[in-house]
């Protein structure tokens, strides 16, 4: 099971179990704080962590082990369970014509992402185009355009525009032959509401198929009220965790997934456009855990 | 007298109001671990709850962490030879160019003239980034070809600013996680070839647990002399801030408050230990 190379306090108390067929109050008791240090240092929001935790504390007192289980495996398949049941499956993306729409703080790696996905596409055989509608960061216009002359993916932008729902509208006709519309926006956060009404403006003229979070794997507790203010205006369906080649642990990916009812779509894990994969909840949920 | 199981309720509290502000976990355990061990078998003469006393020890325990090393910036700015010469460094995305150009403006208001050296030479828009921002603070900039070589950029910025008497060199550096040997041994070649007064890391208000480990990485690379908090207008506590000061022993210089350039300020150590404790009090 992915759980078996857990971080080492965690795996230390989880040892403890290992020939005994019951747990006893005491060793849940540990194991649980274990597993909310884990989750804490990863920046899981605090209370979804209590939640989790207090869910898998009585779980593994109530439900006996299936025979034959040993208490460890059975608190360990408990742990796994609970996590997966939240993380879920990886964000169905179909490979057919579709337009996405990004979203998400400054700096959280919309653009770099954007050509990512469209790279990402290209390979599967789609014929992807990005559309930049961020008309206010300096310089965005040229970092989209040569992020996706290296994916070698169509582009669609106007530095000479100032309007990015006229751009998204004039993109998504001007790039009408692609398969794939991936819409770039400018970086923002829940506080600035003209930035929020104008991301929810773009998103009715754009109307995507699917509206994606992304978030910067280090990002705090700050994810939970982001992410809730981003389902509100246009809501969300999959999160992108980015810059996973650092040492956070994204665990504000999970916070947002829980607030959005959503899942986790793609990971970025460096500055070049192939540095992009789907999500795999086994390898996340290990990250999660501190292996 | 103050017993053990008197405080252990308070302080378990304290420690999820710490985590909720996002202050790094072992950091809020070693400032409980002090507090406990000072109120432990005291003898208080007090009429309050233990919870406040509690409270009160780490409102002053959170201020000491994070006025380490606090300087006045405008005087040290003063007072140096010119050029003064200030590289700026974090991980990606966290508002390092923009902190520039909000500091130009910053130091054009108070008589100083600055040149700005894009040593972001490695991503894709980076120069056009910096030269709108140059264009629009009417400013120099100094930059070379995508790929060249930081050193060099910075270099030629300080030669630029002793031939035609500017005050201030700005010096940018690509964003780059900490996990990059070979990024992070590019800093330490910044700093030998061209001897910064000043380094100045910058991370972003909203982050989590990380932030430890990236100053600390950041600070062994190339020594830091004080740190940037950008978008605190992003509505986090900022417990990234105490985090930061805790692991460089260095201080707080500013708070960046939002996109424009005048969204700076003089970080206030007092104001932010009430920020971080602030939804407490609303919630007694
Ligand atoms: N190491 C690493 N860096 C990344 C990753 N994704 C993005 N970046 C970097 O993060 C920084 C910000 O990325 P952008 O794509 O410009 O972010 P953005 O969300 O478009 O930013 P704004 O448009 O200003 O809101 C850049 O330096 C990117 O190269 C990643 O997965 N790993
Ligand atoms: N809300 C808010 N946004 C900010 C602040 N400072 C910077 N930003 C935004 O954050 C994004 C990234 O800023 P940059 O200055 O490009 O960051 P950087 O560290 O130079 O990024 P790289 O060079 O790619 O590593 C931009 O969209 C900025 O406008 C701030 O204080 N508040
Ligand atoms: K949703
Ligand atoms: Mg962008
Ligand atoms: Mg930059």
């Amino acid at each position: 099971m992915v759980l078996d190379n857990l971080g080492s306090s965690l795996r230390g108390s989880l040892d403890k179990l290992s020939g005994k067929s019951r747990v006893s109050e005491d060793d849940v008791e540990e194991i649980v704080k274990e597993i909310q240090r884990s989750l804490l240092q990863a920046d899981v929001d605090v209370s979804l962590v209590m939640d989790l935790s207090s869910s898998i504390k009585e779980r593994a007192l109530e439900e006996e082990p299936p025979g034959g289980t040993t208490a460890r495996d059975h608190v360990l398949s408990i742990v796994y369970e609970e996590l997966v049941g939240l993380v879920g499956e990886s964000t169905e993306i179909p490979l057919e014509n579709q337009t996405i729409l990004l979203a998400g703080l400054q700096g959280s790696g919309k653009t770099t992402t954007s050509a990512k996905m469209a790279w990402w596409f290209s390979k599967k055989g789609l014929r992807p185009a990005v559309i930049q509608t961020d008309t206010f960061r300096p310089g965005a216009y040229d970092q989209a355009k040569e992020m996706c002359s290296r994916a070698e993916v169509d582009f669609y932008g106007d530095p000479d525009n100032e309007d990015p729902v006229d751009i998204a509208r004039k993109g998504l006709e001007e790039t009408a032959d692609a398969d794939i519309h991936i819409v770039d926006t400018a970086g923002r956060h829940a506080l600035e509401d003209d930035l929020i009404d104008e991301i929810e403006e773009i998103e009715s003229v754009v109307d995507p198929d699917r509206n994606l979070l992304v978030l910067d794997a280090a990002i705090g507790q700050g994810a939970k009220d982001q992410a809730q203010q981003f389902d509100e205006s246009i809501g969300i369906d999959g999160v992108v965790i980015t810059k996973l080649d650092g040492t956070a642990k994204g665990g504000g990916a999970l916070t947002a997934v829980n607030e959005t009812d959503s899942s986790i779509a793609f990971l970025g894990s460096g500055e070049t456009v192939q540095d992009v994969e789907r999500f795999e909840p086994n390898g996340f949920i290990s990250r999660l855990l501190g292996m | 007298v103050i017993e053990e199981q008197d405080v252990e309720d308070p302080l378990w509290e304290l420690e999820m109001a710490l985590l909720e502000s996002d202050v790094e976990m072992s950091v809020a355990q070693e400032m409980l671990d002090g507090i406990r061990n000072d109120l432990v078998g005291a003898t208080r003469k007090f009429s309050a709850e233990t919870g406040d006393v509690v409270e009160d020890a780490l409102r002053d325990s959170l201020l000491s962490v994070i006025s380490v090393g606090q300087f006045d910036f405008d005087q040290r700015v003063a007072e140096a030879d010119k050029p003064l010469v200030i590289i700026f460094t974090g991980v990606n995305g966290v508002g390092k160019t923009t902190s520039i150009a909000k500091l130009s403006r910053y130091f054009e208001e108070r008589g100083y003239s600055s040149v700005m050296a894009n040593g972001d030479t490695y991503r894709a828009g980076a120069n056009q980034q910096i030269r709108e921002h140059a264009d629009a603070l009417d400013t120099k900039l100094i930059a070379h070809e995508q790929g060249g070589d930081p050193a060099a950029v910075i270099y030629d910025a300080v030669e630029y600013a002793d031939a035609h008497d500017i005050d201030i060199v700005l010096g940018d550096t690509a964003g780059r996680l900490h996990t990059s040997e070979g990024l992070m041994d590019q800093l330490e070649k910044i700093g030998r070839v061209v001897d910064p007064d000043m380094t100045i890391f910058v991370d972003e208000a909203v982050a989590g647990q990380d932030a430890v480990q990236r100053a600390k990485e950041f600070d062994e690379a190339a020594e830091i002399d004080g740190s940037i908090l950008t978008k605190a207008d992003a509505d986090s506590k900022g417990g990234a801030a105490i985090s930061i000061s805790h692991v460089t022993g260095k201080p707080i210089l500013f708070l960046g408050t939002g996109q424009g350039y005048d969204d700076i300020e003089q970080f206030d150590p007092e104001r932010m230990v009430e920020r971080l404790l602030g939804d407490e009090e609303e919630e007694e």
